[in-house]
Parts: structure tokens; C-alpha cells; sequence
């Protein structure tokens, strides 16, 4: 909807310019109770999901490409403290018998990693210039991260319309903030290899899921 | 005293000071800054009067930057307001003021106050919102640059466009949808960009454009669509283009994708032209498969230059295109050529026989490098020449091959000729060269015009009746023609034929040809009907592409002027006329077809002008003014211009043809007929005249002294004597008169004739008649000058007292073969008075000691007696004695 306040002309009277100021929180006010917004229960299915999964192969490809550069940026033997363990970080396995509750794995740990993201980036801007391109790419990888949490939650919603979706609440990420230099890039490697590994999944996951549950023909909700 | 002076003008001052700062009147509504007003609306505002104001309402005037608004804008509200309205124009940008004062003469101090108005427009409604986020490396920019259509009314005031782009909000109430925007303070602006920190892939956008100015805000139409849309990708990377050997008609074009396949799906898009053209073939999308990096063009022309373009969009076209990448040019491979060569030939008549020259070009479609021609020519049917023409790398540059033979008028030629390549043998050209008296028809009319910068030709068909015409040659040439091959041009047409018409059309313009048509230059354009014939050899037919009898015309695709003007003279000035001629002006230099010529003659200030055909190379001037000066120059004019040549002078004649020979015949029929009158009148006048010019003279034959002969003989050896000069004294007149009563009767008539004679001895005093004893008319009357008588009288005597032997007869000294008659005749008279009168007369002349034998000096012998002084002789007897003396050295003995 298109709205403005048209005529608000006051001719330098005081009186005038308080009536404008409130005029104005009024349209700010309907502006914001009549933003648009797009239901995702009317979205079309096979278009949601497969703009999910573009969206995953996006993140899995450009979270590939992160590593590699993260792993050339941090020298020597990452491809080692990339294997090891490390408590505290999210795992990788979607896990759930139905559909929906894979679906809803897949969006609980997306959140769970957006914490060890910030905390991955944080540590990427002390280490190096804050401009470097790990950081810049991980910055971007929580804002993909963020999106597809969005359509996942919006495909969520398709598949189970009354039932609501349980938000993870946003946790510390419980890594001892006193890290050392090594064990920051441990970690980074670590969450982003784990994250490379759930968006792998959850492509899968989508590509097994689209026939099942999107008919192309009726471009209908169909669960199995 | 003077303290409180002081004081009491401090005082003046400070009232006049407080007077003059502060006012009795205030405007509502007012405002320490400037109060901003819309244009094109109305302004109201109302004056008071404070409290304690001298003045009243009707002492109020508005002024509105300095000039005064009409009382009938004023609304007086009481007798302290007078309210004003005024409409606010886009120029308004200044005071508006309130002027309290008496209008007659007072010494009430004015009050004054102002507000400051600024005028502006509410912003207008951004359209046409428009984004773009362009690939940068492997990436799409985060930097969302939009654009919009602002308006064309400038907001005159500050205004800030805001450009929004936002996460469409999905139904998802945990947090709020992320919001980008970007201000740009331009009063116009049309353009902004938005960082967005990451580029939401897969995402879909609001995007909105607001502008606020203090007058107004206003709100762009949303741009909802995903970001896909936005994306202008990268043209594809690393393009190139290769031939495939043995395939003369594909190309294999090879490429990268510009962006990651996870990042964007591309699809992607080849056109292709042959090299030096702009017609660009673009392949269908759908045989192109979609995010592919191979593709092969097929149906190319062998042996061609192509160039190749690619571009690529999302696969399901919802980005922008990416720009063309750069051109990328290969050659197809070549196939043996398709066409046959292009051959014609030049027949130019020489004495006996013809010069043939044939010409030929690589065929149209030779699909390759041609290596060689193979040339073969037959005349009356049997082989004359077979030549193989190898290329080398300069012949491959010459468009034209040449050879030249002679043919005899009666013989026929038969030509065929092959173009190979690395790939094959193109097929056979031919050409029969018939009998010079065998010629087939020529076309029956051609024309040309200029129609929008081409040349179009245009002519009749042969007569009917004739052979079947297979195609139609132009040939065309620059003339003036220099080298042929450079210069000679030819295309071959087919006939297409309108049988509603029976008219050929043929377009050409100067890019569709070898040779440009340059403007300003002639063309000879010839038309020759092409016929096939067929002909049998030996059991064999061929056929054999014969040319029918040319055409020409001559054409320029424009004319102009010209450049230079004919040189003109006059060849026959006359008295009224005069024939001026000029030379035609060259070819290059005419630009045009010449129209007409103009001749300009003028005399004095009179100009007269005479027009002449083309054609004519001289003009006959008349209605000239006779002996006169004229001034000629001739304008050569084509139908784009004119041109004049230089001015040449010429003065016509005084007379006209045959006054002279009038005049001349007239004075000579005059001058017949005055000398025939003259010679009349002598005639008849004749003893008049013979007195007047040849007075009579007497005969000496009928003298007396014709018949004297001296008694002596004259003595040879004789002695030497003094030679005296005789000198008359003039004065004298008893000695003068004593002679001349002797000779008195022929001197008588001697003075008669020396009126008109100039005297003797060539002395001027000898002209005095009274003292000349000569006379040129003396004797014979043929005598002349020359031959004048000098008279002397010459006395011999002894030398110095000697006395000669006997008397020697008295000898006159003459230069004449005539005898002196007086002496003759009174010779004794001579003898009388020689020894009293006569000596004298005769003296020694001064300085006249002549040694033996040496002639006396004649110019000694001068008888002046005007002049000469005479002293009086002393008689000697000596002299008294004196004899005549032989004449020597020259004088006849007489």
C-alpha cells in the first residue's frame, strides 16, 4: 500500500509543525501494521523448496570455497586441527524420522551455529585486519545462514501448519572465551567444516523430500 | 557648561540610535530564519502595531522585496493589523516587510520590520525504480545501486531521497526483516546506492525510493521481485573461436562461465557476423543448453572470417543480461571454390587486328586462397594458348588477372578458365570473342539517375527476335581512364525481367561495389547483353558466354561546380565584333556536366553578358563599341554551379572590314585622276613648260669659237711659271667694265640662267651672277652641278723676270670640257688688254711658292671678291710679260 502525507504544509506556525510531527508517527504507524507480508502458508511449495535448496547449494559451495580460504589463511597442518574434537559445537547429524523433524533438525542446528559463527568472525577480525576475506565471508555466511534459517522455518510452517515451531533459544555458544591463537583456528575450522557438513545434508535432505512432498502437477502441501 | 553639552548631545545620539534600531510594528507569523513558502501557493501575514505606536493601520505598507504590494491586497483587521496575501512565485526569495510612516512630511521616525521567505516545491513521486547489483570477481556486489525517474520540477530547496531495500518479510515473527537503505541529498537526484553487506542470494527484495523536503515527502512505487532480478552477470570468460579442419563450414566457439553455477545458473547466447559486417546472426537460446561452455556454428561460409559474441543471462532470464564480450575471430577452413572466376575482356581495334585483353577476378565464392588459374584460349576452334597462372603473395593482393593476345578482325576466340585452390577446381568460366562483324545486339536505351546516393541504371532489352539474353554485364569506368585494371569495373546481373515493362533495374551505390562511385567524377557506364551460346566441336558441345554489342552512357553520382573556368581569347576583334572562343575545361576539372557556357564582356562600367550552348567552343560578340576596350570572361556552369574563367582584355578595331580598302581605293582613284588631269594639262601646256624648266640655251655648234682654232700649238714644255690666281676686284670697276663691254652681250644672257643656278666651283659666293664667270647651263644643258665650269683666267709669264720666248696664248682654266666662249669669242679682246688690264689684275697669292712642277692648290684658287681682301697690286713688269701657261694635271687642252 502506498501511503503519504500529502498537504503537510504548515507556514511556519508552531501549532502547525506538532500537527505534523503526529501526522507523521500516524503514517509511520500504518506503515508498519500494513507492511506486506508474504504468508508463507500460500507460498508454493515446490517453489519454496526449491528455492531452499538453491539456497543450501549456495551456502555448501561458498562455505567450501570459505574453508579453503580459511584453511590458506591460517597456515600450515589446519587440515589437522580440522579433524579434532572439539566439544561445545554444534554436530552436523540431521537427525529425525519424519520429514518435518528433519526439517526442524535442519533449522535447529542453523540456529545453534549462528552463535559459533559470530564467535568465529569475532576471532577472524582479531587475528587478522578486520577487513580480511574470511571474515568478510563468514560475516556473509551468517547472513545466508539467517536467510535459509527463514525458509526453512517458512517451509516448517507448510508442513505443519498448526503446530509451532520451537525456536532454539539463542545460547552462549559455551567455548571458554580465553582461547589461544591455535585454538581460535581450531574452532573456526572446526564450526565451519561442521557447517559445510549440515548444509551437505540438507541438500540432500531437500533433494530426497522434494518429489515426496511438492507435486508439481497440484503444487500442494503432501505429506507422506 | 561644556560637560553638560557633551552630555546633551550623547543623549541626542543615543535616542536617535534606539529610534532608528528599534520598530512599533511586528509580522505574524515571524521568525528569526528563513520562513519557507510553497510555490504557487498564497502567503498571508499580518503587521501590528505595538502598543504605544504613533501610527495607525492606514500608515502600514507592504513590501515585498523592496517593492510595494498593492493596497488591494490588504485586509485591515482593526486600526493596529492590516493583514496581506500574496501569491508566492518561484523568483520570490527575499523580505517581505512592514512599513509604518505618516505619508506627508513628518518627523515621526518610519518602523520597519521583515521576514525572510524562501520558496520551494514538495518533492514529486519518484518512477520508474530501477536496481541493479552487478558482478563483481566471482561474486554479485553487496553495493545495490537503483535509479528512478526524479521529475523534471526542480524542489528549489533541500531534499533528501532515502533509498530503501529490504528482506521481504516472510511470516516469521522472531525478528524483524533486515532493512538497507542510503540517503542521497541531491535536490534531483535520480540515482543511489545501497550497501548491503552480503548480496541476499535467492532472496526476495522490497525497494523503495522516498523524498522529503521541507515542504513535502513522497513515496516511490515498490519494487518487490527476488535478487536474482538484480544481478547483471559478467560476460562470459575467456570467448574463443576455432576452425575445424575438414569442416569448411562449422566453428567451434569455447568459454567459461563468468560466475559459480551455485552462485547463478546462466544461460548463454553466440551471434556471429562475417568480418567487416554488422549484420549480426544470433543463435536460438534453445539449442543452446544452459550453463554449457562449448558450442559448434555450423552452415558457416568456408574460407570466412567470422567474428563471435556471447552474452548470458539467469537460466530462467530473471537478471539483466551481461554486455557482449569482447569479439573473438577465426576463419572457417576452406572448401574448393563454388563459383566460377569472374572473367570479361577488353577488346581495343588496332591497325590489323584486335588487342583482346582479358580480365579476370577470383570467383565470388572461391571458399579459399586461390593458388592458380588455369587459362585456355582457342582461336577458329583450335587451341592457341593453355597458360597456368600461379598466384605469388603480390598477385594474391591484385584484384584483377590480366592477359592480352591479338586476334585478326576475321578469326573467333574462345576462352575458359579454372580457379584452384588447396581444396579443388572451381567450375569453368567462358567467354567467346566472336567475329568483328558478328557482333550480337546491344541493349536498345539506357538511362541513369541518382536516387538517394545510389546510381541506378536502367535500359530497354535487345530488340526482339534476337538470342535469349542469360545475364547482363555493367561495366563502368572513371574517366578520364588511366590504368584499366584500376580504373575498369564490372558486375554481372541477372536478367531479371519485368514483362509488364520490359525494363531492367539495377541499383548500385557506392558500397556495393569494388569502386566506390566518388562524387564529382564521370563514369562511362556501359550495358552489354550477356547471351550463351552453344557451339559444337569434334562431337563435343560447349557453351560459351558471348557479349552483345555495349551501350554507354556517361554519369556522375553528383555533380558539382566546377573547379576551374574555360580559358577563353578573342580571335577576330572588328570594329563591332568580336569572336571570342575557349577551350573545353578538363574533365577532372568539370565535376559535372556542363550546362552552358556565359561570356561577360564590359566596357567602361557597362557589363553585357551573351549565353552559349554546351556544345560550343566560341561566340560571336556584337553590338561592340569600335576602338574600345573590353574586359571578357567566361562562366562555365554545370547544375550544381558555375564557374568563371579569367579575365582576358581586347580592343576592337577603329575601322571595319573594307573601310580601309574603301579609303585606299578612293585616294587612289583621286591621285589617278588628279595625275591624269596634271599630265593632261602638261600636254597641253608642254612648250610652257619645256621654256619654264629647260630655258634655251645657244648651241655652241653655232658659236664663232667653234670654229676657232688657237694659231700656236701649245708647248708641253713649257717652263714653270708662277700660277696667279686671277681675282677680280670686284671694285675694280674699270677693269670689270672693260670686260664685260667685251662679253656683255653673252653675259647677258648668262645672268639670265644664273638666277638658278648655285654657282661655280661649289663656292656659295660664286652664286653672286654679277661676278660668275661660269655657267652650269653653259653648253650642253645635260651638264650638271658636277660639272660646272670654273673659269680661270691663267697668265703665263717668265719666271722671275724671265721672258718666254714668245707670247703663249691666253689658256681659261676650266673644269669643263666646254670652251669658254667669252674667251673664245673675244680672244682678242683677251690679247688687247692683257699686257695693261689684265696684270693688274693678276698678282702672286700669298704664300703660293709652288716648287717646279707642283699644281698649283685649287682651294688657293678661290675667287671671292666679296670677301677676300684685295691689295693693290705693284705692277711689275715682270707679270706685265706673263703668257698663258699650258694647263696641266687635268685640265684639257683647249
Amino acid at each position: 500500500m502506498n501511503c503519504h502525507v500529502s498537504n503537510m504544509i504548515w507556514l511556519s506556525q508552531r501549532s502547525h509543525t506538532k500537527f505534523r510531527i503526529f501526522l507523521l508517527i500516524l503514517f509511520l504507524i500504518a506503515v508498519e501494521l500494513m507492511q506486506p507480508t508474504i504468508s508463507c502458508r500460500t507460498q508454493n511449495c515446490s517453489h519454496l523448496l526449491h528455492r531452499s535448496l538453491k539456497l543450501t547449494k549456495f551456502m555448501n559451495w561458498s562455505t567450501a570455497e570459505l574453508l579453503k580460504i580459511y584453511k590458506a589463511s591460517q597456515g600450515d597442518s589446519t587440515d589437522l586441527i580440522c579433524d579434532m574434537q572439539m566439544d561445545n559445537v554444534p554436530v552436523s547429524t540431521i537427525s529425525g524420522q519424519s520429514i518435518p523433524e528433519r526439517i526442524l533438525s535442519i533449522y535447529t542446528h542453523l540456529k545453534e551455529f549462528l552463535p559459533h559463527m559470530r564467535t568465529v568472525m569475532e576471532q577472524q577480525k582479531d587475528l587478522e585486519p578486520p577487513t580480511n576475506p574470511v571474515a568478510e565471508g563468514i560475516n556473509s555466511m551468517i547472513t545466508h545462514i539467517r536467510h535459509l534459517a527463514l525458509k526453512v522455518n517458512c517451509f516448517l510452517q507448510m508442513l505443519q501448519p498448526n503446530i509451532p515451531i520451537p525456536e532454539p533459544a539463542e545460547r552462549p555458544t559455551g567455548i571458554p572465551t580465553a582461547q589461544n591463537i591455535f585454538q581460535q583456528k581450531a574452532y573456526g575450522c572446526i564450526v565451519l567444516s561442521r557447517l559445510q557438513e549440515l548444509l551437505s545434508q540438507a541438500v540432500h535432505e531437500q533433494k530426497s523430500i522434494r518429489s515426496k512432498i511438492c507435486s508439481k502437477r497440484t503444487k500442494t502441501l503432501s505429506l507422506n | 557648561m561644556d560637560s553638560s553639552l557633551h552630555f546633551l548631545l550623547l543623549m541626542m545620539y543615543l535616542l536617535y540610535a534606539v529610534g532608528s534600531s528599534s520598530s512599533c510594528v511586528r509580522i505574524l507569523p515571524d521568525s528569526g530564519q528563513k520562513i519557507l513558502v510553497e510555490v504557487g501557493k498564497e502567503f498571508t501575514a499580518t503587521c501590528h502595531l505595538l502598543k504605544g505606536s504613533r501610527y495607525t493601520a492606514d500608515d502600514i505598507e507592504w513590501l515585498l522585496e523592496n517593492k510595494s504590494i498593492p493596497k488591494e491586497k490588504y485586509f485591515k483587521i482593526n486600526e493596529t493589523a492590516v493583514r496581506v496575501t500574496v501569491n508566492i512565485s518561484s523568483n520570490v526569495n527575499g523580505w517581505l516587510k512592514c512599513r509604518a510612516a505618516k505619508e506627508s512630511l513628518s518627523y515621526e521616525m518610519p518602523c520597519l520590520y521583515g521576514i525572510s521567505l524562501t520558496t520551494g516545491y514538495p518533492p514529486l513521486m519518484p518512477k520508474n525504480l530501477t536496481c541493479i547489483a552487478v558482478q563483481e570477481h566471482k561474486e554479485i556486489s553487496p553495493n545495490f545501486k537503483c535509479s528512478w525517474d526524479p521529475g523534471t520540477r526542480h524542489p528549489l530547496i533541500d531534499t533528501t531521497y532515502t533509498l530503501y531495500v529490504q528482506e521481504v518479510f516472510l511470516e516469521y515473527k522472531t525478528s524483524a526483516p533486515e532493512t538497507y537503505s542510503s540517503i542521497c541529498k541531491e535536490h534531483l537526484a535520480s540515482s543511489c546506492t545501497v550497501y548491503l553487506s552480503t548480496f541476499p542470494h535467492l532472496m526476495d527484495l522490497r525497494v523503495w525510493v522516498e523524498v522529503n523536503n521541507t515542504l513535502g515527502s513522497a513515496r516511490s512505487d515498490e519494487l518487490v521481485r527476488d535478487a536474482s532480478y538484480f544481478v547483471k552477470p559478467n560476460p562470459p570468460l575467456d570467448v574463443r573461436v576455432q576452425g575445424e579442419v575438414n569442416f569448411s563450414t562449422s566453428l567451434m566457439v569455447t568459454w567459461k562461465h563468468p560466475i559459480d553455477v551455485n552462485t547463478i545458473a546462466l544461460r548463454y547466447v553466440i551471434r556471429f557476423c562475417q568480418a567487416g559486417s554488422s549484420v549480426w546472426t544470433e543463435v536460438p537460446e534453445d539449442l543452446m543448453h544452459a550453463y554449457t561452455e562449448s558450442f559448434r556454428l555450423q552452415s558457416l561460409q568456408p574460407y570466412t572470417d567470422y567474428v563471435v559474441q556471447m552474452r548470458c543471462i539467469h537460466e530462467s532470464h530473471k537478471s539483466y543480461w551481461s554486455d557482449w564480450s569482447a569479439n573473438a575471430t577465426d576463419r572457417t577452413a576452406e572448401a574448393k571454390p563454388a563459383s566460377h572466376p569472374d572473367l570479361w575482356r577488353i577488346i581495343q581495334p588496332t591497325a590489323h587486328s584486335r588487342k583482346v585483353t582479358l580480365i579476370w577476378m577470383a570467383p565470388v565464392q572461391s571458399n579459399g586462397k586461390i593458388l592458380r588459374y588455369d587459362l585456355e584460349i582457342s582461336q577458329d576452334h583450335e587451341m592457341f594458348e593453355r597458360r597456368i597462372v600461379r598466384l605469388n603473395e603480390m598477385d594474391q593482393i591484385r584484384s584483377h588477372q590480366t592477359y592480352s593476345m591479338d586476334v585478326p578482325p576475321r578469326k573467333v576466340a574462345a576462352i575458359e578458365i579454372t580457379a584452384t585452390n588447396s581444396a579443388g577446381v572451381s567450375p569453368k568460366a567462358t567467354l567467346f570473342i566472336p567475329r568483328s562483324d558478328q557482333e550480337l545486339p546491344g541493349v536498345q536505351h539506357i538511362s541513369w539517375s541518382v536516387d538517394d546516393g545510389q546510381l541506378q541504371v536502367e535500359w530497354l532489352h535487345p530488340p526482339p527476335g534476337g538470342p535469349r539474353v542469360s545475364e547482363y554485364l555493367l561495366e563502368w569506368v572513371k574517366v578520364p581512364e588511366g590504368e584499366f585494371q584500376l580504373d575498369r569495373h564490372w558486375k554481372k546481373v541477372s536478367p531479371h525481367i519485368n514483362s509488364n515493362t520490359l525494363t531492367e533495374w539495377f541499383w548500385t551505390g557506392p558500397t556495393d561495389f569494388h569502386c566506390d562511385f566518388k562524387p564529382f567524377n564521370r563514369y562511362n557506364i556501359s550495358v552489354y547483353p550477356m547471351y550463351s551460346r552453344r557451339f559444337q566441336r569434334s562431337n563435343t558441345s560447349f557453351r560459351y558466354i558471348q557479349a552483345g554489342r555495349p551501350v554507354t552512357t556517361a554519369a556522375y553520382i553528383k555533380q558539382g561546380s566546377p573547379l576551374e573556368g574555360p580559358t577563353a581569347r578573342v580571335t577576330k576583334p572588328k570594329k563591332t565584333s568580336a569572336e571570342v572562343t575557349w577551350e573545353e575545361i578538363p574533365l577532372d576539372s568539370q565535376r559535372g556536366f556542363i550546362t552552358g557556357y556565359t561570356i561577360f564582356y564590359k566596357t567602361g562600367n557597362i557589363e553585357k553578358s551573351m549565353q552559349a550552348e554546351a556544345h560550343l567552343r566560341s561566340c560571336v560578340l556584337t553590338d561592340l563599341t569600335s576602338e574600345s576596350d573590353y574586359v571578357v570572361h567566361v562562366m562555365v556552369s554545370t547544375v550544381a554551379g558555375t564557374k568563371n574563367g579569367s579575365d582576358f582584355n581586347f580592343k576592337t578595331a577603329k575601322y571595319g572590314d573594307g573601310e580601309v580598302e574603301l579609303i585606299v581605293v578612293v585616294v587612289c582613284f583621286i591621285f589617278l585622276f588628279l595625275t591624269v588631269i596634271i599630265i593632261i594639262f602638261c600636254l597641253r601646256k608642254r612648250e610652257v613648260i619645256k621654256r619654264l624648266l629647260w630655258p634655251r640655251v645657244p648651241d655652241p655648234n653655232d658659236s664663232s669659237i667653234a670654229h676657232w682654232s688657237p694659231d700656236f700649238s701649245v708647248k708641253t714644255d713649257l717652263p714653270k711659271e708662277d700660277v696667279s690666281v686671277v681675282e677680280v676686284d670686284v671694285f675694280d670697276g674699270k677693269s670689270l667694265f672693260e670686260e664685260d663691254k667685251v662679253v656683255l652681250p653673252l653675259k647677258k644672257d648668262k645672268y639670265l640662267s644664273e638666277e638658278h643656278s648655285s654657282g661655280i666651283g661649289g663656292s656659295s659666293c660664286m652664286s653672286s651672277p654679277r661676278h660668275s664667270v661660269s655657267d652650269s647651263d653653259d653648253g650642253d644643258s645635260g651638264q650638271t652641278m658636277a660639272s660646272t665650269v670654273q673659269y680661270s683666267a691663267v697668265v703665263a709669264s717668265g719666271y722671275k723676270g724671265q721672258t718666254p720666248d714668245h707670247q703663249a696664248p691666253v689658256f681659261a682654266r676650266s673644269e669643263s670640257t666646254q670652251p669658254l666662249l667669252d674667251c673664245e669669242e673675244h680672244t682678242e679682246h683677251l690679247y688687247e688688254g692683257s699686257s695693261q688690264s689684265r696684270n693688274s689684275y693678276f698678282r702672286r697669292g700669298r704664300g703660293l711658292e709652288l716648287a717646279d712642277g707642283e699644281e698649283p692648290n685649287r682651294s688657293s684658287l678661290t675667287f671671292c671678291p666679296n670677301k677676300e681682301q684685295v691689295f693693290p697690286i705693284v705692277e711689275d713688269p715682270a707679270v706685265s710679260t706673263s703668257s698663258y701657261m699650258a694647263q696641266q694635271n687635268g685640265y684639257r687642252p683647249q
